[in-house]
């Protein structure tokens, strides 16, 4: 008990301070409000475009595939990381050495600062494109199940970060691993399912990406939100999709450790 | 004073090209990525045509041509000015553009020519590779058509810089805002599609007010026969647009103020 209320005690200061550090920057959040109204613009004409004369492609209407296109964009707010610049940018300056000296976890610490940054993010980009999108382009945001949809974003949360920490974690072998960031990112952003449903996707690749971690962290949530998902021709109920969910999230911590302990061994610093 | 300018230039391309070759595997792996993301740029379009859904009266090459000169267009911007918004910024951020006001050449030509950025030429490169396969399955090209092609897409390009050098004058006093650049993406991301498909109100904006149509449509539009008055007409706003950009950029170094860097 007295171990589960010490890591919420550092979870509270690190994201207390986080918070407060990035609110001095809190435009910098807000660029977000006339972004994501901007992208959802252009995703309402070509879908409209796209839809005329037909009312389902690949079994979504147009009315949910602007609401994944708009509940795809929250999310994003919610789930945001950037745990692997960071990290890179603490081996290649030598700055990680100051934290490999503090007791806790690199990792734990990382978590701790995506809670006050998304905090931020929650009232700064969620709430305020959540009233854009409900009361200026009338798109149904009620989940089908409140609960369920809750437990997928902050399993997409843990997601993001695990897999980003994961990436991060090659600046001990490269150095200048920013290539390696770009490869992974822009797999993320075409298989996440964030530019275009992941339905819309070939039967193969579909298949594929069953395996892959990449749908778990915006089309499950997105399509949890809905109340149905589909890939590959194959319908999981929600609670287990989320339960799959789950078990990835799991998977990726543990392989993010085996890596982390990897790295640790090659990790050598002089001068904290 | 021209070939002044010229060696300058030079030497900054030679210093560019030594820097990308200090970390070659990632210079390479840079480019690779570019190339490979420059072929998925159209994904969305080749997944909507794959589901049997178009946009109306527009073909998938016709749309791939768009989309392939609106890559070719950001691949020029980014190897020649989008580094100077980057460079502004660290600029102002420790204080040191005083480095560049002390140089014995204009402030704005040395921002521009020492942040030549050669990781985007595969994106350039993969954009024509794109445009060739569009420009294959679609009617010939009368040598008038091309001619238009050539004077839409340097507007476009025009519009490009007046872009870049509007977010670097916009650092000056949104200091650190490494956002800015998603600004303005997201206005250009509708120069990407066929202008049609969207509300007059809004291709009138980007045809006329911030002239992101020029950057993608007009120029393809010239290829497929269908340059109206309007695109010729959206010339001139895109040639204020820049001049805009030029005189907010030097408006902004005459209102800095700095104590030696």
């Amino acid at each position: 008990m007295n171990f589960l209320v010490k890591k919420l005690k550092v979870i509270k200061a690190v994201a207390l301070v986080t918070y407060k550090e990035w609110s001095a920057y809190r435009t910098h959040s807000m660029v977000s409000i006339f972004v994501g109204p901007v992208y959802f613009i252009v995703q309402y004409y070509i879908w409209t475009a796209v839809y005329s004369g037909k009312t389902s492609l690949n079994g979504m209407e147009l009315s949910e595939m602007l609401t994944y296109f708009g509940i795809t964009t929250l999310i994003g707010y919610i789930t945001m990381d950037f745990a692997d610049w960071n990290l890179q940018m603490l081996v290649r300056t030598g700055k990680f050495l100051t934290f490999a000296l503090r007791p806790i976890h690199h990792r734990f610490f990382a978590l701790s600062q995506k809670i006050g940054h998304r905090i931020l993010g929650l009232f700064f980009e969620f709430i305020p494109c959540l009233f854009i999108f409900g009361f200026i382009f009338k798109i149904n945001l009620s989940p089908a199940n409140y609960g369920w949809t809750i437990i997928s974003v902050v399993l997409a949360f843990l997601m993001n970060l695990y897999l980003n920490y994961t990436i991060g974690l090659t600046a001990f072998w490269l150095v200048q691993a920013t290539g390696v960031r770009r490869v992974y990112l822009l797999l993320q952003s075409i298989f996440s399912g964030g530019l275009v449903p992941l339905v819309f996707f070939p039967k193969i690749l579909q298949k594929l990406l069953l395996f892959l971690p990449f749908q778990y962290v915006s089309y499950v949530p997105a399509m949890v939100f809905i109340g149905r998902y589909t890939l590959a021709g194959v319908s999981i109920p929600i609670p287990q999709i989320v339960g799959l969910q789950a078990i990835a999230v799991v998977v990726t911590a543990l392989i993010s450790e085996i890596v982390y302990r990897s790295s640790m061994k090659r990790f050598t610093g002089v001068g904290a | 004073m021209l070939k002044k300018y010229i060696e300058i230039y030079r030497e900054c391309i030679k210093i560019s090209i030594s820097t990308a070759m200090t970390y070659r595997f990632n210079f390479i792996l840079d480019n690779f990525i570019m190339l490979v993301s420059n072929t998925l740029f159209p994904l969305v379009t080749l997944l909507i045509y794959g589901s049997g859904a178009e946009f109306p009266n527009w073909s998938l090459y016709e749309v791939l041509l768009i989309q392939a000169v609106f890559t070719m267009s950001t691949g020029v911007a980014n190897i020649f000015f989008s580094g100077v918004l980057w460079a502004t910024m660290r600029h102002i951020i420790e204080g040191s553009l005083e480095i560049a006001l002390i140089k014995p050449v204009n402030c704005l030509f040395f921002l521009i020519a020492s942040t030549v950025e050669f990781s985007s030429l595969s994106l350039f490169l993969g954009g024509g590779v794109m445009f060739a396969i569009a420009l294959s399955h679609i009617g010939p090209v009368s040598i008038l058509m091309v001619l238009q092609f050539l004077v839409l897409f340097m507007s476009g390009v025009c519009v490009m810089m007046g872009i870049s050098l509007i977010m670097a004058a916009t650092s000056f006093k949104w200091v650190g805002n490494s956002r800015l650049p998603e600004i303005f993406d997201s206005i250009k991301y509708f120069g990407r599609y066929p202008q049609n498909i969207f509300h007059k109100t809004i291709s009138g904006f980007t045809s006329f007010i911030i002239p992101v149509a020029m950057i993608g449509y007009f120029p393809a539009a010239a290829l497929l026969g269908e340059a109206n008055g309007t695109a010729f007409i959206a010339i001139l706003p895109c040639f204020v647009f820049t001049m805009g950009g030029i005189f907010l950029f030097r408006h902004m170094i005459r209102l800095y103020e700095g104590v030696g860097g």
